[in-house]
């Protein structure tokens, strides 16, 4: 799958050639440290200074640096994918070795770092539990009632809350039930097939 | 009971009272899981005759349904009433192309004692959680096992 590059951002990447081998390094590295960090406006400014090039097109390339490692990994093409796509903006070979190069190294970071983007749902973490047994309520002296209490700790978006929860022993015999059927359905060949199909 | 033509002859203000004090001795009654002896004693001491006596203690005899309704008043945690689940396999967002995760979505039904109200707790989770959340519902049921047998 080829990635199709805009005009404005082959205007971008442009600045490239004219750098040098050295901005390029350079260039690079702060793409990925705007990645992992966001945008550091004096990283840039110290580069341009060191470089001698125009701040407007160190962040220029850095941006288009950014927009290229995190739409290759994002649709993790190929190697050769990767280089017929940049071949259009007619580099010299070098130059697109050390992107390829750039892409395979970083793109198993890259690709964890977008897939904490992914839309969460509240996710399981740990789960508490106690047996209890009522004996006697405002309404009711003498019983003898047993009951399961449970913490059910959740994270979501990086806090975590804890859900009490209450049940009786004939649900919670029922839910052990219901989730071991789930967690079977993993093993029957249907999900298997689709699993190895899809790789 | 206001509507019962042979009650029409009673003042209705009389009526209330004496139905509220019977209500209210076989709550209390039921609430101790007083005997028939202790019954009659409470209701010689408020100076019925034994006919009378007789009659509200083969009445109370009837009193199955006053337990059980006792029994389920009462504050509890949420109560949780049954379980959803959803196994699901993730192929791409729009972040993120080729993920290919396998996942789970569980979804327990929660019952609010109070309102009545059905709030769901739902969150997903990998295999490996959810075989930690079953190990441990299966420890709380051995548990359960091992304590009813004592």
């Amino acid at each position: 799958m080829l990635l199709v590059l805009s005009a404005e951002h082959r205007a971008h990447l442009g600045c490239l050639p004219r750098a040098g081998d050295a901005a390029v390094g350079e260039l690079g590295r702060l793409a990925l440290e705007q990645l992992r960090r966001g945008a550091a406006p004096r990283a840039c400014e110290a580069a341009a200074r060191k470089l001698n090039i125009g701040i407007d097109t160190i962040q220029h390339g850095v941006e288009g640096l950014v927009y290229l490692l995190t739409e290759s990994s994002k649709l993790m093409i190929s190697e050769i994918d990767f280089q017929d796509s940049i071949h259009v903006l007619g580099f010299s070979d070098e130059l697109n070795k050390s992107l390829l190069q750039l892409y395979l190294d970083n793109r198993k970071e890259i690709r964890s770092i977008l897939g904490e983007l992914a839309p969460r749902l509240p996710s399981y973490h740990s789960l508490e539990w106690r047996l209890d047994v009522q004996l006697a309520s405002r309404s009711l002296r003498q019983q003898i009632k047993p009951a399961v209490t449970m913490k059910l700790h959740l994270n979501q978006n990086e806090d975590q809350t804890a859900q009490v929860l209450q049940t009786d022993p004939a649900t919670l015999l029922h839910l052990i039930q219901q989730l071991e059927q789930a967690l079977g359905e993993m093993k029957m060949n249907h999900c298997r097939r689709i699993v190895r199909n899809m790789k | 009971i206001l509507d019962d033509p042979d009650l029409k002859e009673i003042d209705p203000t009389v009526l209330k009272h004496c139905h509220a004090a019977a209500a209210t001795c076989i709550l209390e009654a039921g609430k101790q899981k007083a005997d028939i002896s202790a019954i009659s004693a409470c209701l010689e001491d408020c100076k019925l005759d034994k006919e009378r006596i007789e009659q509200f203690c083969t009445e109370y005899q009837h009193r199955e349904l006053v337990t059980v309704v006792s029994f389920s008043i009462g504050r509890s945690p949420l109560h949780v009433t049954d379980v959803s689940w959803r196994l699901e396999y993730q192929i791409k967002n729009n972040q993120l192309h080729k993920t290919y995760q396998p996942s789970y979505l569980v979804t327990l039904n929660v019952e609010n004692s109070d309102s009545g109200s059905h709030s769901d707790v739902s969150f997903s989770c990998t295999m490996e959680q959810l075989q930690d959340l079953v190990g441990k519902l299966k420890d709380a049921a051995k548990s359960l096992e091992r304590a009813t047998q004592m």
